[in-house]
């Protein structure tokens, strides 16, 4: 008899607030995703979905509660744990004078390793071969997205965080997406994406967790209660 | 779950200096991409120091606190419109986001601002001296050396202030306002010395009569370093 397989948990989000003076954006948020799993966070704005996502990031220190990402407490290295995220916001993290090659090689020279050749398939797979040397404030919206998701992937981390990541988009572009996200869950990697689009999260997503004014109020497999 | 609120980022010195040093260029990149904002800076340095000349046109011996006086008052103004987009157009745009993604200690971003502003206004110095020695006919002779030592040294000093102060603000709504207002006392003991020690020079003054200065100013950029050290991690956080 084969024992039983046991998930291994990628995130574990203990119990976190973040407080904005007398504003809860979160409020005692617990939370646990496990490799290979795609996790979508709905709510409506102001929820505290992008706040969740940027404290998983590294990016937000929260007032109170901790993160886990691989076993390993965020803010004790997040040196070694930001190589294993990768993320995609709102904001466009990429240098507007810079052209696309050269602001993904500015990100992927502090990721030592395979960044290189990750990513130049990762140029193909976006279709940004054509625009690979164009500075960036010359690209429309959408490549511009699709560049930054380029950004965030080139060094193939283990946790994919993605804000919104359909939003401007064509439906070619947001196809070669969920089929790249659906390769990275093959390879045992954990998304999480917040979206207001159910279209696409039906595609991808796994489970949902539904926040509402910094509380998740809902948590079930996609499919259970749509 | 213990509770961790500082960031612990490990790094040695060498992935440090070379994430300083890979920050850094990419902000030259970009200044350099768009050249009107260094333009704008030589031309209001030029144009000031005209100025200075014209009204000091009268005067047979130019005073040196005088000249002094009128270097460091451009070179402080250089300062200032040097890093009123340090940081701020990292925060304003919203790729200071991508810059926390790395995974580098928040020193290693703050070192490689300072070697941008240090090479910018250094850069400005180096066409602002000559242009001094021209317009107010300065006599340096030997001294020349000295001063750009000198100069050198104020523009890391006002580099290692401004980086600190652009980054202490970039998220304040009147962050133009609060950065001028706070370079004035924490930029003190950087102007001071130096305004003292290029009047001592262009008097003819050697390396030996103007250590006390020095020593004043070596002092600020030790203590700055150590503030800076202490807190630098806390002020990136939003």
């Amino acid at each position: 008899m084969s024992p039983p397989t046991k998930n291994v948990r990628n995130i574990e989000v203990i119990d976190v607030s973040k407080r904005y003076g007398d504003v809860y954006a979160l409020k005692s948020v617990s939370l646990e995703m496990d490799e290979g799993e795609c996790v979508a966070l709905l709510g409506s704005n102001g929820a505290g979905k992008t706040t969740l996502l940027k404290i998983i990031a590294t990016h937000t220190v929260p007032s109170a509660g901790g993160v886990k990402i691989l076993g390993e407490d965020i803010f004790k290295n997040d040196g070694t744990i930001r190589r294993k995220i990768g993320l995609v916001t709102h904001d466009s993290y990429l240098y507007d004078e810079l052209t696309i090659q050269e602001n993904l090689q500015f990100y992927a020279q502090f990721f030592a390793g395979n960044g290189e050749k990750i990513r130049l398939d990762l140029i193909e797979f976006l279709g940004l071969k054509r625009w690979y040397n164009v500075p960036v404030k010359q690209l429309s919206y959408g490549l511009r997205k699709r560049a930054d998701i380029g950004r965030a992937l080139l060094h193939n981390p283990d946790v994919i965080l993605l804000d919104e990541p359909f939003a401007g988009l064509d439906i070619t572009t947001c196809d070669l997406l969920v089929q790249y996200f659906e390769e990275q869950k093959e390879k045992q990697k954990t998304l999480v994406l917040s979206s207001h689009s159910v279209e696409w999260i039906k595609k991808i997503c796994d489970r949902k967790v539904v926040l509402k004014k910094g509380k998740i109020v809902d948590e079930n497999h996609i499919g259970e209660k749509d | 779950m213990k509770i961790t609120l500082v960031r612990r980022i490990n790094m040695s010195f060498r992935e440090f200096r070379r994430a300083t040093f890979l920050i850094a260029q990419k902000d030259l990149k970009i200044e350099f991409r768009r050249p009107y904002e260094v333009l704008s800076i030589l031309t209001f340095s030029v144009g000031s120091m005209l100025i200075a000349s014209l009204a000091l046109r009268g005067s047979s011996t130019v005073i040196p606190e005088i000249v002094a006086a009128v270097l460091w008052i451009i070179i402080f103004f250089i300062n200032i419109l040097t890093f009123t987009t340090s940081f701020t157009r990292e925060a304003d745009r919203g790729t200071l986001g991508g810059l926390k993604t790395l995974p580098c200690s928040p020193l290693a971003i703050l070192a490689g601002k300072i070697i941008y502003g240090t090479a910018l206004i250094f850069l400005v110095i180096c066409v602002l001296v000559p242009c001094s020695i021209l317009f107010l006919n300065l006599q340096l002779g030997g001294s020349f050396p000295l001063l750009i030592f000198i100069c050198f040294l104020g523009a890391v000093g006002f580099s290692f202030a401004g980086s600190f102060v652009s980054g202490l603000v970039m998220f304040s709504e009147g962050k133009t306002l609060l950065l001028s207002l706070l370079l004035i006392p924490v930029c003190m003991p950087v102007i001071l010395p130096s305004v003292i020690t290029t009047g001592k020079i262009i008097r003819g003054a050697s390396l030996f009569d103007i250590l006390p200065e020095l020593r004043l100013l070596l002092a600020f950029l030790l203590l700055i370093t150590a503030i800076m050290i202490l807190t630098f991690t806390f002020v990136l956080e939003e």
